[in-house]
């Protein structure tokens, strides 16, 4: 019924901000700092990117500014919870509100309109063809022609692997993340490594906003992440703590949504299909804390 | 004792005021006549017994919600399926009041229980999660939340969608549901009296109780409260149950007060505001019921500015979030030289 084959490129669109974000939600929480804030990150970076590309006419200044947009909020968070010493939860929440509030209202100044950024003149980053592979039949269209930033999500992959497992910041960073205390005990600068890992974690972020603003779509509207950086977060808890679970549990959860874009105006009801990327991490999460609970049992 | 708990009090009173000033003033100098502005968001909403009214309106899902997460916050838990608690529990109280075939009187009360049971099922499923497998309810609970608003928008789709109007909404609640007006020329309706007795009640619960006490101590000190033989994974599900049954009571009473049809068609946003007002109250149910009132005052004065001038309503959701920060922000709020500065007595010795 569904022409799965077909749906490919459709998954990897879907999936593409939610490898992104995802990425950067499992960069920060190696460290100990679940990030809340990343739905908010992500809104900050499709604005700039869609304002900064419209007033250069650079699609590549333009993720510049998403990536920057979105390390600077995590910058903000890391004042709100380092140096003013606030909840992380909380302070992510009130980014995420911060974010939501601050990109309409900076929007509905630039342009006049609330809702929609379509009178500004945005740029969209280009697609890539891939040299030897696009002339392959049936494998070429697959894989080649995608968007740059679906490539660079799916190599950032491997690179945030080897970043938290096999280099210096990697191994503080985990070490943070399974125990401050300790970690500074031995040395480790514990604030300049959750400091770090949020920064990392806001950069993707803003390549997972400028891709949805500059890839997905070629504008910016109110609220227009709908709640994928929470996916994201749901995708880094089923991968249970790899880069690589990351990436699947985002390419799984990327293709239930392609499913349900693919059956909208069939009659079929999509909103139970919608529901799913939230439903499969909580069973996630229960099958992981059981495992964990009867090994600690044994 | 008293002296440094009127310290802190003033001190988060500063910060509110701070707070608001920095958003306001900026936002104010955009315009021809900042002044004008100021004054209207600051006294507008007190000009008319309309506005008046709708500052009430609005504090009262606040109430519900605030109420709930202070007593979910105070027992150590971080559950934020309030939001979807209070989504869930409206649709659960419409899809009740359509359904169930009893007499008058008795519709309200029937269908706002259903919809509170059926809508803390956004804070249940977490709390059980928690407390059989140690799944972080916090996260769990995020996910939920979504869950909840798609599954209700199924449910509305498919059985409550009135195919005679125009968009995806549910038919007409019968007028024999919907509740009381309390005062002519507002939509103040008798809900806020039940908001009002739910965080006296509240009150009454977290400091008067045995069960409130447990509360306080297993949400303060779990380890403590684990050596004294409390049954701390037991005292955290309660207070999730409790406070999933009170927002989904709250937006059970939205509808019933305020809607002629289910509308939502996203999280409406009252659980997070809720998160705020409690934050504001710190915790504390009775101070649930003014911080509710201020954060009404300031919607309402947004919504003012926005309708006489060029500045969006969004403004309000900037102070919330910087409300959030700032007043948990232990570096402002636990500063000594500021709570001095406030007519602290010894420093650090407040709370």
């Amino acid at each position: 019924m569904i022409d799965l084959l077909g749906l490919v490129p459709a998954i990897l669109r879907v999936s593409t901000p939610l490898i992104l974000a995802g990425l950067g939600v499992h960069v920060s929480s190696r460290a100990g700092v679940l990030n809340i804030g990343i739905e908010g990150m992500m809104l900050a970076g499709a604005l700039a990117g869609v304002v900064i590309s419209a007033l250069t006419q650079n699609a590549w200044l333009g993720l510049v500014a998403a990536l920057l947009a979105g390390a600077v909020l995590a910058a903000l968070l890391s004042v709100a919870i380092h140096l003013l010493r606030a909840d992380l939860v909380l302070s992510g929440i009130a980014l995420n509100m911060a974010a939501l509030a601050g990109t309409t209202l900076a929007l509905f100044a630039l342009t006049g309109d609330k809702g929609i950024s379509s009178s500004l003149p945005s740029l969209t980053l280009p697609m890539v063809r891939l040299p030897l592979i696009d002339d392959i039949p049936i494998l070429g269209p697959l894989l080649s022609g995608h968007n740059v930033l679906t490539y660079a999500g799916l190599l950032a992959v491997p690179l945030v692997a080897i970043l938290v497992n096999r280099t210096p910041l990697g191994l503080a960073m985990r070490a943070v993340g399974e125990n401050p205390e300790a970690a500074a005990a031995t040395g480790v600068p514990v604030l300049r490594v959750q400091v770090t890992a949020l920064l990392i974690s806001g950069l993707f972020a803003g390549a997972a906003g400028a891709f949805l603003s500059m890839g997905y779509v070629s504008w910016f509207s109110q609220n227009m992440t709908a709640g994928r950086g929470f996916i994201a977060l749901a995708a880094d808890v089923m991968g249970f703590g790899y880069a690589w679970g990351t990436m699947a549990a985002a390419l799984l959860l990327g293709t239930t949504e392609a499913i349900t874009l693919s059956l909208q105006g069939f009659g079929v009801p999509s909103e139970l299909l919608q529901a799913i990327p939230y439903l499969v991490p909580v069973l996630a999460m229960v099958i992981h804390a059981r495992r964990r609970k009867r090994r600690e049992a044994h | 004792m008293i002296r440094n708990a009127l310290a802190e009090t003033a001190l988060t009173l500063a910060i509110v005021f701070v707070v608001v000033a920095l958003v306001l003033v900026p936002l104010a100098m955009t315009q021809a006549d900042p002044v004008g502005v100021v004054t209207t968001f600051l006294f507008g909403p007190f000009k008319s017994i309309r506005h008046i009214g709708n500052i009430i309106e609005l504090a009262t899902p606040s109430m519900f919600c605030g109420l709930a997460v202070a007593l979910i916050l105070r027992a150590g838990m971080f559950n934020l399926g309030v939001e979807g608690a209070f989504f869930l529990g409206g649709l659960g109280t419409v899809a009740a009041a359509l359904i169930l075939p009893l007499p008058g009187p008795w519709l309200a009360p029937a269908a706002l229980l259903a919809g509170a049971v059926i809508g803390s099922s956004v804070c249940v499923v977490p709390g059980v999660l928690r407390a059989r497998y140690g799944a972080s309810e916090l996260v769990s609970s995020l996910m939920l939340n979504f869950a909840a608003l798609f599954i209700g928008l199924y449910v509305l789709n498919v059985w409550l969608r009135d195919p005679a109007a125009g968009a995806m909404v549910s038919f007409k609640i019968p007028a024999d549901a919907r509740l009381p007006r309390l005062i002519e020329g507002t939509r103040i309706h008798i809900g806020v009296l039940l908001a009002l007795a739910a965080c006296g009640l509240g009150a009454l619960y977290l400091f008067r109780t045995a069960g409130g006490f447990e509360s306080r101590i297993a949400g303060a000190n779990p380890s403590f409260a684990a050596h004294l033989g409390l049954d701390v994974a037991r005292i955290g599900l309660r207070a999730q149950i409790l406070g999933g049954l009170i927002a989904a009571f709250g937006g059970g009473i939205e509808m019933l007060g305020l809607y002629q049809r289910f509308s939502w068609q996203a999280l409406p946003g009252n659980g997070w505001t809720g998160v705020t007002v409690a934050i504001l109250a710190r915790d504390h149910p009775a101070l649930v019921i003014p911080a509710a009132l201020f954060l009404g005052w300031l919607q309402v004065g947004g919504d003012l500015v926005a309708r006489n001038f060029d500045i969006p309503n969004e403004a309000v959701g900037l102070m919330q979030a910087l409300l959030l920060v700032t007043v948990t922000a232990a570096a402002l709020t636990r500063n000594p030289r500021l709570l001095r500065a406030f007519g602290a007595r010894s420093p650090g010795a407040a709370r």
